[in-house]
């Protein structure tokens, strides 16, 4: 143990006590009439001195704890696929399990599980969509959540003052999604790198802002409640039909009415769509379409000189992003019943783009593991209550350290030149 | 088959362990309380904790209901309509079927839709606006009166009393604070004062300089603000500081010992209208000693709806033997109780059948008297 | 004076107000964007926690029984900024340090974890609710007439503008003429060739997040003072707009994020005198987008260039 290693402890365990002083240690009290401060209890400078003291060994021995995590194997989820020649004959089985398992497992859990599936779900959807964007074409999309909220307020507008159907309005949510994305891109997506994220950012705030202040049409801060859900083929899963002449789901059936059936019902939507959406995004990846936006990613000079369209491929990777979201935003405004601006704020887009980072970038299975991840671990860590979003934003933190390539990075079937 | 099973595997604990609900305990009652115990208006959820809690212990110290003791189970919804819309259904999923709450009107109209169709009865202490209550709903009450009452009482003030020259009308867009707002204004107008400006400002801004600057332009004397205390708080101190002194008047959502925090000297002499001063009324004495023991403030305008709240279901409880939200709701429309804001009375939308608002003067030190 | 230019002239000097702590904010963002081309979302946070600190340590010496505010005021700046660099360093040290050479989203994303960290770590040391502090510093100065309509500058207002004034003197100074700056600048033209030219380029970029965060904790200290109510929220959206302004101007220019915070603050107050004030952001975020438009490295930033 050399010296410079003791005195770089000290120095970390001085930074930690200088860190936590002022912000744990002394805490500001506006119970009284006067601005005044307390210090904190006896038991939380206990943990403070703890924290130190963590600090100060970890530093001490940190060449000894680095030796003890490297022996862990980091878990490579890549390999533990099967071959790629045994992986085409059990592909079709696999996914065949995996449909019929998500259709029979809602029965079996609690209403709230079958409840944060599906907002998984919802994420999923959203996060392949963004995957599209910034995974296969490159560009960075910081105001995602601005087609999210395109897809939920068209839904919730057209039922609310036109009393569409959700079957119709999906398909009008995503269009109306992919024209925002059109409208948005075709002028910003000459700007590069940054510039592109930092144009989208501003862009996923205006439409905030705009929902916001346009409050005799969405609400304004209030939003919009009592959103329609959605119907099995007129049938709806109320306690009471809302409108005239429908007859609810379990009159129908003869049965009791239960709220757990619409909740599944929902969960089943949304596993449909999902399903619709990895069909839809694999064929288009196989498409010329598709490889010519992982060769834009790569190099954008080289593909303009092969005589591809830079911004007609930018635009249908931007465009079919956006659809994605509008699809999600238009069933997440169904299972809510309820929207406001409040749901669509920045925080979202950067977890959506957590999302696909983790995920692998570019890679579909490991941004749906991702999605399952990120909307689980804030459930999971409920349970120490107001610890939760701390926790998260460390393990967001973490996670990069940890594993920067993804969960399951991008393959592509390739041949390597062997020396 | 090793990885999806994986997969299956760690979604299905980890759903089981999220969704793990505490099961219901026959011996005690849970009634949910709904409100913000965070955010910028979370002093607002203090005045109705401590009146839930309040009422509970006294409920419970008296034997509890039917030989049921009551347990207050507190949710956050920050006041936000996208968090109410959350915490009522973890409400809906924890197995809950009464609720005190929600607090802010645009949290309440949202999460009034769930409770409404998942069978969960609902009164709310504090949220005033109108249309929550017009959608017809069978299973949603509240123990305090309607922005249109206390809007039109704001209005009659401004006419009648203060006749000032050059009137303002300032909101912060939300349901509540524009409901209000829009009341005002057009009371105002009804009278022939038509006020010279209408505007909205942002929740949640810290700026109001250029909106200052633009009431001054405009030699605005009286400003009316719907909305609540951060904002108001702001703008009236950075009026002072930039010399602009027109009389202020909001709703009782500004009625909270923090406004003078913010604004100092600037909150002298504020009017607002309020629920009348429960803890004034004799009947509540116990009770206001009881709460001031416990080192909580009994004044804030929700505390004593929000114990009425309580017994309003207690005591329904108590007198049909039944805890079935509908039967509650059914009984508690047909009868009158006896509550610490005196005797209730419902019509058939769920409103109070008489409830009265009072202009106060607001101080500098957080207190209130009547205005004159 | 007519009344309508003295109007003007009030919105000009609130614009200008709340201008100059924008820019003071979008150095922090615009340096280090410079220097190892990353966005650091968690500079938000670091601004708010100078304003934190600023309150903590008035409260605490008016506690203590001090009443000369001067003295209250200085120490409470020292403090602050001493502070926040050490939050501003420590946050580069665990989050970003490790990441360097990884693809350029991965800090990107351990920055916004960084920032979500921050804000839930004061929500749970200093509560979530307002904290709100008399006002400290009175009074103004009026001129005009007052039949027409009175300008009001107050001494908070002169403050803030003297304050971001030196400050920008100094780092100007400092960038220009130290051998710290020049180093500083030496990176942001290239930082591989500073490393090769025997300059610890680790050093410098600590260095950056550490005048970033020193900045972010004056113009916390004058903001919380300023408006008197500090949340443990008000960074992100103050780190929103400082960002903005350091794009508007240039992102990686010193001067370009202060005149783009200046500009974006007059903006906004211009379009709050003459539009309904909550549509000051709108127009905010969209000048952003038709100046990128139009200058796509921002007002005073070096035009990329595409190399093959």
């Amino acid at each position: 143990m050399s010296n410079s290693k003791f005195y770089n402890a000290i120095f970390a365990a001085g930074i930690t006590l200088i860190l936590a002083c002022l912000m744990i240690g002394i805490k500001l009290d506006n119970e009284g009439a006067q601005l005044a401060v307390k210090g904190a209890t006896a038991e939380q400078w206990g943990w403070i001195g703890l924290g130190i003291a963590i600090v100060f060994f970890s530093q001490l021995f940190s060449s000894q704890i680095d030796a003890m995590f490297g022996k862990i194997p980091k878990p490579n989820l890549g390999a533990m696929l099967p071959e790629e020649r045994k992986m085409a004959t059990l592909k079709p089985w696999l996914i065949a399990a995996v449909v019929v398992i998500m259709l029979i497992w809602p029965f079996m859990v609690s209403r709230g599980s079958v409840d944060l599936a599906t907002l998984t779900l919802i994420y999923i959807m959203l996060g392949l969509g963004l995957n599209i964007v910034v995974g296969l074409a490159g560009l960075l999309d910081l105001g995602f959540v601005a087609f999210y909220a395109v897809g939920a307020y068209t839904y919730a507008l057209l039922s609310e003052y036109f009393g569409l159907s959700f079957w119709a309005c999906l398909p009008i949510s995503a269009g109306m999604a992919a024209l925002f994305g059109f409208i948005l891109g075709f002028p910003v997506l000459r700007l590069r790198g940054d510039y592109l994220a930092i144009v989208t950012l501003g862009f996923g705030e205006i439409i905030r802002i705009l929902l916001n202040n346009w409050s005799a049409v969405t609400g304004g801060p209030s939003g919009i409640s009592g959103i329609a859900k959605p119907t099995l083929f007129g049938l709806e899963f109320t306690r009471r039909a809302k409108e005239e002449g429908n007859v609810p789901f379990h009159e129908f059936l003869g049965i009791d009415y239960s709220s757990s059936y619409k909740v599944i019902f929902l969960y089943l939507i949304a596993v449909l769509l999902v399903l619709f959406v990895i069909y839809v995004i694999n064929r288009l990846m196989r498409m010329p379409i598709g490889r010519a936006w992982e060769a834009l990613r790569d190099d954008e000079i080289a593909c303009r000189s092969l005589g591809l369209n830079r911004t007609a491929i930018k635009l249908s990777a931007f465009t079919l992003g956006a659809s994605t979201a509008g699809f999600a935003g238009s069933f997440f405004a169904a299972r809510q019943g309820f929207i406001s601006p409040e749901s669509f704020i920045f925080i979202e887009s950067a977890i959506i783009l957590a999302i696909v980072v983790l995920g692998g970038m570019g890679s579909q299975v490991g941004v749906i593991l991702a999605a399952i991840v990120m909307t689980i671990l804030p459930e999971l860590a409920r349970e120490f209550s107001e610890y939760r979003m701390l926790l998260f934003g460390l393990l967001m933190v973490l996670m990069m350290r940890w594993r920067p390539e993804g969960l399951v990075p991008m393959k592509r079937p390739h041949l390597e030149l062997k020396q | 088959m090793k990885k999806i099973t994986k997969k299956l595997m760690t979604l299905s604990t980890a759903i089981a362990l999220a969704g793990a609900v505490s099961a219901a305990n026959a011996e005690t009652l849970k009634i949910g309380l709904a409100g913000p115990a965070t955010g910028p208006v979370a002093q607002y959820g203090d005045m109705q904790k401590i009146g839930v809690m309040a009422a509970i212990e006294d409920i419970n110290k008296a034997g509890g209901i039917n030989g049921m003791q009551l347990e207050g189970v507190i949710y956050d919804d920050a006041c936000d309509p996208k968090q109410a819309v959350a915490v009522a259904n973890k409400i809906v999923n924890d197995g809950i079927q009464h609720v005190v709450g929600h607090l802010c009107s645009s949290s309440t109209e949202p999460a009034t839709d769930i409770y409404e169709e998942e069978g969960v009865l609902m009164i709310t202490a504090a949220s005033t606006s109108p249309s929550i209550t017009e959608k017809g709903l069978q299973l949603v009450f509240r123990t305090i009166g309607l922005d249109s009452l206390q809007g039109t009482l704001a209005a009659d003030y401004i006419i009648n009393k203060e006749k000032p020259a050059r009137i303002a009308v300032v909101h912060d867009k939300q349901q509540y604070g524009e409901g209000l707002a829009t009341t005002v204004k057009g009371q105002l107008e009804a009278a022939g004062m038509k006020p010279a400006m209408f505007e909205g400002v942002t929740p949640g801004d810290k700026d109001f300089s250029a909106l200052i600057a633009k009431l001054k332009k405009n030699n605005i004397d009286f400003v009316y603000y719907g909305g609540y205390h951060p904002e108001l708080g702001l703008i009236l101190r950075q009026s002072k500081e930039k010399g602009f002194g027109a009389q202020f008047m909001g709703p009782e959502g500004i009625v909270n010992a923090d406004l003078a925090k913010i604004a100092g000297e600037a909150s002298e002499g504020v009017l607002a209208t309020a629920p009348k001063s429960f803890d004034q009324n004799p009947v509540n004495q116990a009770r206001v000693d009881a709460i001031k023991a416990k080192g909580e403030d009994p004044t804030g305008p929700f505390v004593f709806t929000a114990y009425a709240a309580v017994q309003v279901m207690a005591d329904s409880i108590k007198a049909t033997g039944e805890t079935d939200p509908f039967k509650l709701a059914d009984h508690i429309r047909e009868t009158s109780f006896d509550t610490s804001i005196g005797k209730v009375k419902y019509d058939a939308k769920g409103d109070l059948t008489e409830s009265t608002f009072l202009v106060y003067e607001l101080h500098k030190d957080g207190s209130k008297t009547p205005a004159k | 004076m007519s009344e309508l230019s003295l109007y003007l002239l009030q919105q000009l000097i609130n614009g200008l107000t709340i201008g100059s702590t924008y820019a003071l904010i979008a150095i922090g963002y615009t340096m280090v964007y410079g220097i190892i081309g990353m966005i650091n979302f968690a500079h938000g946070e670091i601004y708010m926690i100078g304003s934190y600190v600023t309150f903590i340590v008035i409260a605490g010496l008016m506690g203590m029984g001090l009443v000369s505010l001067p003295v209250i005021l200085i120490i409470a700046l020292v403090v602050a900024v001493v502070i926040a660099s050490t939050y501003g360093w420590t946050v580069e040290r665990v989050a970003y340090r490790p990441l360097r050479g990884s693809n350029r989203l991965i800090p990107l994303i351990s920055a916004i974890g960084m920032s979500i960290f921050l804000q839930n770590f004061v929500v749970l040391s200093q509560g979530s609710r307002d904290v709100a502090l008399p006002p400290q510093v009175t009074g103004g100065w009026n001129f005009g007439d007052p039949s027409v309509f009175e300008v009001s500058i107050s001494y908070m207002q002169l403050l803030i503008w003297a304050a971001t004034l030196i400050t920008m003197i100094g780092l100007t100074l400092f960038i220009s003429r130290s051998r710290m700056g020049r180093a500083c600048r030496a990176c942001s033209e290239d930082l591989g060739m500073t490393n090769l030219l025997g300059i610890d380029t680790n050093r410098i970029i600590a260095l950056t997040f550490i005048i970033g965060a020193a900045l972010a904790a004056i113009a916390g200290l004058l903001l919380s003072l300023y408006y008197g109510v500090v949340n443990p929220f008000v960074g992100f959206i103050a780190g929103l707009k400082a960002f903005t302004a350091a794009v508007l101007g240039g992102i990686g220019s010193i001067p370009g994020a202060m005149l783009g915070g200046l500009i974006l603050g007059v903006t906004e107050a211009m379009t709050a005198a003459f539009f309904p004030s909550e549509y000051k952001d709108v127009v905010a975020f969209s000048l952003l987008v038709l100046i990128l438009l139009f200058r796509p490295s921002g007002l005073l930033g070096k035009p990329e260039v595409e190399k093959v």
